[in-house]
């Protein structure tokens, strides 16, 4: 909100001597920092940042006060003009009691316009004045004051008025041109044709006040904040009335708004006051608060004075009482965000000053929890994959369904996963599967000319139920491009769908993950973190004995069917060997080539036995032929 | 005896120290040893048959002469593959003596992201204070996320334009902060909160909220939050605590600073700043001038969340921050585009995140 310094000196006398930077620190200390500054038609303001509790604060006169509270300075008069109250022109009815005061009167507009100083205020606050008194001086006093007011043309008014809900699917042109189509939770002011204003939001086109209006009826009431926040909210209206009333203005400031306004077009035009009357009265006063001051020294850190905290309330408008070791307080009419007793002691707190918060370090009242053993495996599995040279990447959780689609198995439908207001078709459906938003973060790099890809991503990926997605933490690892050829010893070579299932095996992966081709030369496969190994119980496990006499090693070349199962013919090879003895059986190279015969191919496998004795060589044979046996009933043979 | 010897082999015989001296390798001295003393198509077999043909009185002379250049190419060639067979092995010596200016192989280097290093940086510096680390779900009730949280029920932040929403499950969102691990957690611990002397853990974590992806705003971003409930706990251990994480991230001379401010789940609620972190305070871009940069949202916690989660607040009362991890990165960084922590760039990832 923009903060005009004149008009705001002309509130706090006091705040005139500050410069720009001394008020924005003070304002900033009261809990309004300043955003910026401006000067504009000579005037110079200040952007205030107001928080959404405090309507209040948001007016000349709102920050006035904090600032008279806080320097211990006095307020500036209010200046009402006596204007004496009469029985009612027009009847104006409440039959709502979201609205339980209005105050109007009717005046015959006199000749004079706008003075320019006001003008000015208005265009320095970047308001726009429309030369016609009754208007600007409704905006200025929503400004100064922070009590929107509104002026209706009387004589376009047809009958009685009343404050009520408006009927279904009754319409009501705003003063903005549209037609709005109304609800029964929505507070209007009618006449005896329909609505007339949506009440605390904005007038309607049919009475507005223009240079033919000859009488206009003011408005300045106190509306219910829920209602306004609503009907604003339903209507994506949001003015500067429905911002104040929104969040709750002075019900106490609607008959002096009413004779500010009344004043105001009396001295500018020479209007003649018809007739000023209210209907309803102001709302009872809050409920008393009950500040105690062992809550008071809870919150401060430390035992405060009553007697001072009980100075402080009354500075910022509050009754209190002093009642042996607790306060009794009823915030003024103004302070609706004022309603639990730590209200208080934040207010207490907030114009002492933050700064004298004491620092203290607090006990430990029990034993710290340990870190949960799924966050600590999720800790190490990127600290392993970093390690193992893959990159960590973050992701958005939503993506396209289309993508989703060619990843997630069938029965987990996108449906259940699916926003209702997604940023756009490529964001609306909660991911599946990790793999499409890994593919296009690794296509980014390959386009800028990334020899080598290798991305892992450790996030939620969501699985559709009857009570909504299901989220399970997911590792997607994808690899791809040329792998080696960057130093004189290594080979350079595509990455290949066996590498990633290495990375999944040294991950502790029991068994092949599904390694998907995501584009050319680029792999990648997901697995639940669940499925992964967790830390061991024991730091260092049971000690195992091993043996230190020497192993031996064979390889054995064999001549199999293309086609053949590794894990067949291994587990074959093994069941013929003695399982004690056997340390190790792999197979370290493939050849395929067309001087083998025609549907065949070579393994060498290197078989490695150790025992707690020295092994013979004869024994050693023995198994070997055994081993070989076994792998001739799959169709193997000892290549020549 | 020459004249007994066709003109193209004299001539071939001229030129035999000239192309032996051209043999640069043992392949094209095999190749020239085929031409001159091959058993087939050669100068020495095309002597030959001359032999073969030549009148019986010219034999003798002529088999001399022939055996004389036969001679002189062997030994020529003979020489020459000693020569270049030298040549080779010291070339050989000297490939396999190696250069220590040679690129070694050195394994692959991967990354952390750096926004997973500052969270864990943040749990690091806690853990001494006997924090742990709490987790919950990104899609969240609405309870959790707002109710939970003395957020009133017609609170803009609840509107489909701020927040999203799931199309067949409207009582289920993306949590806007992570703020509702605070309630899953109160709830969790009330009914032995005074066994275990309350509770103090941080929530990291990733959070949405309905914003435009530009230089400055991303639908999804990253929190932590902190919270602590004990006995008597009050703003001064708030800062107490906040003073010595900052000054753990940011250095020994950094100060902080609290301005009031407000949020429907704490009260009081403050603002923390500290000082800039980049110019030690004496005014640069990053903190505008002033020295102090904003940091975090904190505050003692409203009465209605633990009540909430069935705790009595006249018992029990407690402090909760929360920060943004990006803001906080693109600060220590001076990165200019919150966009490029979602790029997943390879250089990017390497330069920022690296390994410990």
């Amino acid at each position: 909100m923009w903060i005009e310094r004149k008009a705001l000196a002309q509130e706090i006398p006091a705040s005139a001597g500050l410069d720009a930077r001394q008020l924005s620190e003070l304002l900033a200390s009261l809990g309004f920092p300043v955003d910026g500054a401006a000067t504009r038609e000579g005037l110079d303001t200040l952007d205030v940042d107001i928080t959404a509790n405090r309507g209040d604060a948001m007016s000349h006169r709102g920050m006035a006060r904090e600032i008279a509270a806080k320097l211990e300075k006095p307020l500036a008069p209010l200046g009402t003009p006596a204007v004496t109250e009469q029985s009612p022109v027009v009847e104006v009815r409440l039959e709502s009691a979201a609205c339980p005061i209005y105050s109007t009167a009717v005046l015959e507009v006199g000749q004079g316009t706008t003075p320019q100083d006001v003008q000015a205020f208005l265009l320095a606050l970047e308001a726009s004045p429309k030369k016609l008194p009754a208007v600007d001086a409704s905006n200025e006093l929503l400004h100064r004051y922070g009590h929107p007011t509104h002026a209706f043309d009387a004589d376009r008014i047809q009958g009685a008025v009343s404050i009520r809900w408006a009927k279904a699917g009754e319409t009501l042109v705003t003063l903005d041109g549209i037609t709005r189509t109304l609800t029964t939770r929505d507070l209007v002011i009618a006449d005896e044709a329909g609505p007339i204003a949506l009440a605390g939001v904005m007038g309607g086109e049919g009475t507005k006040v223009t240079e033919a209006t000859r009488r206009v009826l003011l408005e300045s009431a106190w509306f219910d904040a829920k209602t306004v926040r609503a009907t604003a909210r339903r209507h994506s209206l949001h003015t500067d009335a429905s911002h104040r009333f929104g969040r709750g203005a002075d019900p106490a400031m609607a008959t002096v708004a009413r004779d500010l306004l009344v004043g105001r077009l009396q001295a500018w035009s020479g209007a003649k006051l018809v007739g000023a009357w209210t209907v309803g009265s102001v709302p009872a006063a809050s409920d008393t608060l009950v500040l105690s001051a062992s809550l008071l020294a809870r919150v401060a850190g430390e035992p405060l004075s009553l007697a001072e905290a009980a100075e402080v309330l009354r500075r910022l408008g509050c009754v209190v009482d002093l009642l042996g070791d607790q306060l009794s307080v009823v915030s003024p009419s103004w302070r609706h965000d004022l309603a639990i007793a730590e209200d208080l002691a934040e207010e207490v707190l907030r114009l002492r000053g933050y700064e004298h918060i004491p620092s203290v370090l607090p006990p430990l009242e029990g034993p710290p929890e340990p870190l949960s053993a799924p966050y600590l495996q999720r800790q190490r599995l990127s600290r392993r994959l970093a390690h193992l040279g893959f990159h960590q990447t973050v992701t958005y959780g939503f993506i396209s369904p289309e993508a989703d689609a060619a990843f997630v198995s069938p029965e987990n439908h996108a449906e259940g996963r699916i926003l209702s207001n997604p940023l756009g078709q490529e964001f609306s459906v909660m991911r599946g599967s990790l793999l499409p938003s890994l593919r296009s973060s690794a296509e980014h790099n390959f386009r800028q000319g990334t020899r080598e890809v290798r991305l892992f991503e450790l996030g939620p990926t969501y699985a559709s139920s009857a009570k909504g997605p299901l989220e399970r933490h997911t590792l997607g690892v994808v690899w791809g491009g040329v792998l080696g050829g960057e130093d004189f010893l290594s080979p350079a070579r595509p990455v290949r769908e066996a590498d990633l299932c290495g990375i999944a095996k040294a991950l502790g992966w029991e068994g092949l993950p599904e390694v998907r081709v995501l584009g050319e030369g680029l792999f990648g496969f997901e697995v639940p973190v669940s499925g992964l190994p967790q830390a061991p119980e024991r730091i260092i496990p049971a000690f195992r004995p091993f043996s230190r006499f020497p192993s031996v090693e064979r390889d054995l070349s064999l001549l199999v069917n293309l086609g053949q199962s590794y894990e067949i013919l291994a587990m074959a090879m093994k069941s013929a060997l003695p399982s004690e003895c056997l340390q190790d059986l792999r197979c370290v190279d493939v050849f395929r080539h067309k001087s083998l015969p025609e549907g065949r191919q070579a393994w060498l496998m290197r078989l490695r036995f150790q025992a707690d004795r020295n092994l013979l060589g004869e024994e050693v044979d023995g198994w070997v032929s055994a081993a070989l046996a076994a792998a001739e009933v799959l169709g193997a043979k000892l290549r020549a | 005896m020459d004249q007994l010897l066709p003109a193209e082999i004299l001539e071939a015989g001229q030129a035999f120290p000239r192309a032996l001296a051209a043999c640069g390798d043992l392949d094209s001295l095999l190749r020239l040893k085929g031409i001159y003393v091959g058993r087939e198509a050669s100068h020495a077999a095309r002597l030959m048959e001359l032999l073969k043909v030549a009148p019986k009185e010219q034999k003798r002379d002529l088999g001399a002469a022939i055996n004389a250049l036969k001679q002189q190419w062997e030994e020529g060639l003979k020489h020459r593959q000693a020569e270049l067979e030298t040549a080779k092995k010291s070339l050989n010596a000297l490939a396999s003596s190696w250069d220590p200016a040679l690129p070694p192989p050195t394994p692959a280097q991967g990354a952390l992201n750096p926004l997973n290093r500052l969270m864990d940086r943040l749990v690091e510096v806690f853990r001494p204070l006997g924090f742990h680390v709490e987790e919950g779900p990104e899609v969240e009730t609405e309870a959790h996320n707002f109710d939970g949280l003395n957020i009133p029920e017609d609170h803009p932040a609840k509107a489909s334009s701020d927040t999203f929403y799931l199309a067949v499950h409207p009582e289920l969102l993306l949590r806007t902060h992570t703020s509702p691990v605070q309630v899953r957690t109160l709830l969790r611990v009330a009914p032995d909160l005074a066994a275990r002397g309350g509770v103090r853990f941080l929530a990291p974590g990733r959070v949405y909220r309905k914003d435009e992806i530009d230089p400055t705003h991303s639908p999804m971003f990253h929190q932590v939050e902190g919270m602590l409930v004990g006995h008597g706990i009050g703003m001064q251990h708030l800062k107490g605590t906040l003073e010595y994480a900052l000054r753990a991230l940011f250095g020994p001379h950094t100060e902080i600073r609290l301005r009031p401010s407000y949020f429907p789940f704490v009260e009081p609620g403050c603002e923390v700043d500290v000082s800039c972190p980049l110019c030690g305070a004496k005014g640069c871009r990053v903190c505008k001038g002033s020295g102090w940069v904003e940091i975090l949202g904190a505050g003692l916690i409203h009465p209605n969340v633990l009540r909430y989660a069935g705790i009595d607040p006249d018992e029990w009362s407690g402090w909760a921050f929360g920060m943004g991890v990006e803001r906080m990165a693109m600060m220590l960084s001076q990165t200019p585009d919150l966009r490029l922590f979602f790029e997943n760039d390879q250089r990017f990832l390497q330069a920022m995140g690296g390994l410990d």
